[in-house]
């Protein structure tokens, strides 16, 4: 299996630089998070395009909804909760209310991106508070592979949209040659319906690394990545779970709001299916290296198996019931 | 075609009558913070900026930002005045359908350059505005109007730090300093004074006039525009309820609906209807 590490916050800028060649409509808004964002190569290129308000992010906001209805289209980067946090009210108001062509890039996201920090700086909240909002988008991919990918897509999208990054230590995933299409879920692996595994974000590598093991117990899953929580690809992911009957979500977020609750919400209305949520079980984790922390708040391997094995337990005794009735 | 003196305020007269009939006809809205902006809003709306009612999204517009949205039934007036939309429109202020909502909403009301309401905000957008104008090369004002009560958002200062650092010399910002807010004075919920040394400090030019005064404001938004990499703020101080003397001063004007006589007692104040 593949352990490349590759930083999305890097491709982020990657893209960033190459989107500045096509046009000067793309800009740069940061809070005092220019180095985070590892863009002090796009600022000695394009000093007249970045805009640091300093420790300010709801100044950050405002200021971008200012510049986008002027017909600029700015990006704002800076740590994930201090946008969704921080700046809630000026995202929701002036950014999702007028409906205003601002990016907002959130790094750090969950445990994996905030790791040794601690609470303040690990960001497991950011989706449910956005998803809440009408009228933003948002998209989490998995690699650096992907966020150069998406954030080409994003540059060209018409609407508030909310990109979730890293630490800049992700796993690669997809091939450069992977495309990112906004709105729709992707099978990544099908090696049969026992069970569908539904992961958004960086999580999706040891999702990958343990169907490997759960096949090799002849438990056949099927993979998908959501890598947009909003809009919810709702009719795809229904007849996922049609096919496979029981479901597992994983994801670095807290249960609650996001891609367990995206899952679940569309099984109740479509498809009722047993369904375990892993991913932050509603708690407020501690310091720890990122991989350990994936571990100890219930994303290990051993937790996927365990779920999934829940999950088809629950399904089988339904499928019992079902017939005996 | 600019407007000056008496006739500014004939304009003033009429948006204050349009305010007392649009507020006692939604039953709801914010009469005395209304009437304490009148002659700003006169002044920027009939003589100030350049603006084309035909083409309200022309790019290189002046614009405005009404940062205390509570008191957009003295804007709607004014721009349905200016030919933005059709002045019996004004009847459906916070009504179910209209284009008027309670706070206003660039999306939905010809004239409304931002989306505004939730205090502490105008100052922000209108620097990204008044930064786009500059990066475009285009000769546009950005004028932001704020109360006093809301510079006790953080944002504000957040947003008065950066103007200076981007050198918003386009960027002029009015303050309703009518010693009131919803609750009590501004003294006792948390004082601003002395409020102009705040902003010289944080390296504004400053300017300090009678906010009823259209000739003042003119003026001093004329010196504004002499200034050379810096932004602007002009203090206006101002009485709420201003123009009708029952109202003046007396706070529970800020959220309160006229009764049937009180509406009639402030028309025959402001002049009676026009016959």
């Amino acid at each position: 299996m593949n352990e490349e590490i590759r930083s999305t916050r890097e491709a982020f800028i990657t893209a960033m630089l190459e989107l500045a060649e096509e046009s000067s409509k793309y800009l740069l808004v940061c809070a005092d998070s220019l180095l985070a964002m590892r863009a002090s190569a796009y600022k000695l290129q394009y000093p007249d395009r970045v805009f640091d308000v300093g420790i300010a992010e709801q100044n950050a906001v405002g200021f971008s909804a200012g510049l986008a209805s002027s017909g600029f289209i700015p990006f704002v980067g800076t740590y994930a909760g201090f946008i969704t946090m921080r700046a809630c009210e000026q995202v929701r108001t002036f950014v999702a209310y007028p409906g205003l062509n601002v990016k907002l890039i959130g790094i750090n996201g969950g445990v994996f991106g905030g790791e040794r920090e601690g609470v303040t700086h690990q960001f497991f909240e950011d989706i449910g508070i956005l998803r809440s909002m009408p009228g933003i988008t948002i998209v989490t991919p998995a690699d650096a592979a992907q966020t150069y990918k998406a954030t080409k897509e994003i540059s060209v999208y018409d609407g508030p949209i909310y990109m979730r990054l890293g630490s800049g230590r992700e796993y690669s995933v997809f091939s450069e040659d992977d495309s990112f299409h906004i709105g729709k879920i992707r099978v990544i692996k099908q090696y049969g319906n026992d069970v569908s595994i539904f992961a958004s974000g960086f999580v999706l590598k040891r999702v990958l690394d343990t169907v490997e093991v759960l096949k090799s117990q002849n438990i056949n899953a099927t993979v998908v990545e959501v890598h947009t929580l909003k809009p919810v690809d709702a009719e795809s992911i229904a007849s996922i779970l049609a096919l496979t009957g029981c479901a597992v979500t994983v994801e670095d977020h807290n249960i609650i709001g996001g891609l367990g609750s995206v899952i679940s919400e569309v099984s109740v209305e479509h498809v009722p299916v047993p369904l375990v949520r892993l991913g932050i079980q509603d708690v407020f984790p501690q310091s720890g290296e990122a991989k350990q922390l994936l571990d100890n708040y219930g994303m290990s391997s051993e937790d996927i198996i365990n779920a999934v094995k829940k999950a088809m337990i629950k399904k089988e005794r339904l499928q019992k019931e079902s017939i005996r009735r | 075609m600019t407007i000056k003196g008496d006739n500014l305020s004939k304009i003033a007269d009429e948006l204050r009558k349009d305010v007392m009939k649009m507020v006692h006809n939604a039953g709801d809205g914010h009469p005395g913070p209304s009437l304490s902006i009148v002659e700003i809003i006169v002044a920027l709306y009939f003589n100030i900026m350049n603006i084309n009612p035909q083409f309200a999204l022309w790019e290189e517009r002046d614009r405005l930002i009404l940062s205390k949205g509570h008191a957009c039934p003295v804007l709607y007036s004014a721009l349905a005045r200016k030919g933005y939309f059709d002045l019996e429109k004004l009847h459906s202020l916070r009504k179910y359908g209209s284009i008027l909502q309670g706070h206003p909403d660039m999306k939905v009301t010809p004239g409304i350059d931002f989306t505004s309401g939730s205090l502490g905000n105008g100052i922000s957008i209108g620097l990204g505005m008044a930064v786009a104008a500059k990066l475009k090369g285009h000769n546009n004002y950005v004028y932001v109007i704020t109360g006093d009560g809301e510079l006790q958002e953080g944002i504000i200062w957040e947003a008065a730090m950066a103007a200076t650092k981007f050198q918003a010399d386009n960027l002029i910002v009015f303050v309703d300093f009518n010693k009131l807010q919803s609750g009590g004075t501004v003294e006792e919920i948390s004082a601003l004074n002395p409020l102009l040394p705040k902003w010289k400090s944080f390296g504004w030019h400053c300017q300090e006039v009678d906010g009823h005064d259209t000739a003042l404001l003119i003026d001093a938004v004329s010196r504004a525009k002499t200034v050379k990499d810096q932004p602007s703020v002009i203090i206006c101080h101002t009485i709420k309820g201003k123009g009708i003397s029952f109202m003046e001063g007396d706070n529970s004007w800020h959220k309160r609906v006229p009764s049937d006589l009180e509406l009639k007692k402030a028309i025959e104040l402001l002049g009676g209807e026009d016959k």
